[in-house]
């Protein structure tokens, strides 16, 4: 085991202290959260659309549930049973879609289980939770005539997208839905900020569970992040002020 | 009995995903073993999970059909497409001459046709940015994007030109210095966004794996 992975295991060591920690002191000192007008047009959004009797779409994306890029589909499936929640009086309640088979399976289980909590079994439908498309193209090609049928007026993008989120934003827009989106990849987030109504930039994405009303644990990691970002910050400031003052690391 | 079984549940994501963290950091035969046997156990769910997503999918395009709901004529043509495809592959095999013209011919074009929607898509939804969202940030959005769309590609006419050096100057500048610091600090977010998810998922605190 060399130096790096220790430094790793301490990371992840001290972060999940400070989780903890963090997440015991939230039923004195909850934390406050800093205002996202993305979430706070969302909410409006949502309003609107369950008084109007239309459709929420939740997209959790093109990735797969396996590898690097689960990190946001699971954000997303989080963000899921809230969503689920708000929408479950609406005549039309929440659609979700995926390009992967496991992430479907899984956001299946988690609409069953919200359902089910809410006492509304009898309104759970396995096809309110479906996989598009098994490959990016394919599941934006898909979009719009989901769209279309489904009389979507939100939609929410939360999960991992490639170029093919740029398209899968502007055909929401184009359906004159209300669109929130984020990603973890840094370049589809530039795009969603053109194409999108309301983008997440950054780590925004993986904070939607907690602005939608979700754990202590999960308000708490957000203060644990912002802790931690301004640390590594700290700390990458004294490399670079060491290395350019000649010393090496 | 049901909040049993979501115990059950979580401490299985929670073992399995401790089993596959620690692969990360320990190099030991044992753990090493653990984990591609679990990771190999992965995959093959995912392949399952791929077929009941087809099932799904067929299953929502029936009833689509079934109840002659708006657009079931491309239901139809779906479903067809779909099993024409199965048929094939399981016929002639995956490799086949013709599974691969399918591929090649059919699915490949649209992709490649989709993926030149983008730059379509994005030009007018810089368009739209600015009607829709009058600020500083759409405003430096939309400029940056402009320099660096003009200082990247040759020009109808001055591509020699001093103005086009300069350009292609600013678009360097603002790529290399600006972008490449600011996407670096959007993947530290990122980085950390993904593993307090992760740690969450460990922890059993969010469980989106239902009940």
């Amino acid at each position: 085991m060399g130096l790096n992975d220790l430094l790793s295991i301490a990371l992840l060591a001290v972060f999940v202290a400070l989780l903890l920690a963090r997440t015991g002191a939230e039923l004195r000192w909850p934390t406050t959260l800093r205002t996202l007008p993305a979430f706070e047009e969302l909410r409006r959004a949502i309003e609107r659309a369950v008084e109007a009797g239309e459709r929420v779409h939740l997209s959790l994306g093109t990735g797969t549930l396996i590898g690097g890029e689960s990190g946001s589909a699971l954000a997303g499936l989080t963000a899921l049973s809230q969503i689920a929640e708000v929408t479950l009086d609406s005549d039309r309640p929440l659609v979700v879609s995926s390009g992967d088979g496991a992430i479907a399976a899984a956001s299946q289980d988690a609409l069953r289980g919200t359902y089910a909590r809410l006492d509304a079994s009898a309104r759970f439908q396995w096809t309110r939770a479906r996989m598009l498309a098994p490959s990016p193209f394919s599941y934006v090609a898909t979009l719009p005539g989901m769209l279309d049928a489904e009389r979507v007026s939100v939609q929410l993008l939360l999960g991992h997208f490639g170029r093919e989120g740029a398209l899968a934003a502007d055909m929401g827009t184009r359906q004159r839905a209300f669109v929130l989106a984020g990603t973890d990849s840094v370049p589809t987030q530039a795009q969603f900020f053109a194409t999108a109504d309301a983008p997440l930039i950054g780590e925004e994405v993986f904070a939607a569970g907690a602005y939608l009303g979700a754990s202590g644990m999960q308000r708490a990691s957000l203060r644990v992040q912002d802790l931690l970002r301004v640390v590594l910050i700290v700390l990458i400031g004294i490399g670079t002020l060491l290395r350019t003052l000649g010393f090496g690391l | 009995m049901r909040g049993g079984l979501r115990i059950v549940w979580a401490a299985v994501a929670m073992i399995f995903g401790l089993i596959v963290l620690q692969g990360y950091f320990l190099d030991l035969e044992p753990l090493r073993a653990a984990r591609t046997m679990v990771l190999e156990w992965a995959v093959v769910l995912a392949a399952a999970a791929l077929l009941l997503g087809v099932v799904n999918l067929a299953a929502v395009h029936l009833s689509k059909i079934g109840a002659q709901e708006k657009g079931w004529a491309y239901s139809t043509l779906l479903l067809g497409a779909l099993l024409v495809t199965l048929v094939i592959g399981l016929w002639f095999g995956e490799e086949s001459q013709l599974a691969l013209a399918l591929f090649s011919y059919v699915q490949q074009p649209v992709e490649a046709s989709l993926a030149a929607l983008l730059a379509v898509s994005l030009t007018i939804g810089g368009v739209r940015l600015l009607s829709r969202r009058r600020d500083l940030r759409s405003t430096i959005f939309v400029v940056t994007a402009l320099v660096v769309l003009l200082g990247t590609g040759p020009w109808l006419v001055g591509s020699n030109g001093e103005l086009h050096r300069l350009l292609g100057d600013a678009r360097a500048w603002l790529s290399q210095v600006w972008a490449a610091g600011a996407a670096r600090g959007l993947l530290l977010g990122v980085a950390l966004g993904a593993t307090a998810t992760g740690l969450r998922v460990l922890l059993g605190a969010d469980r989106p794996y239902g009940s």
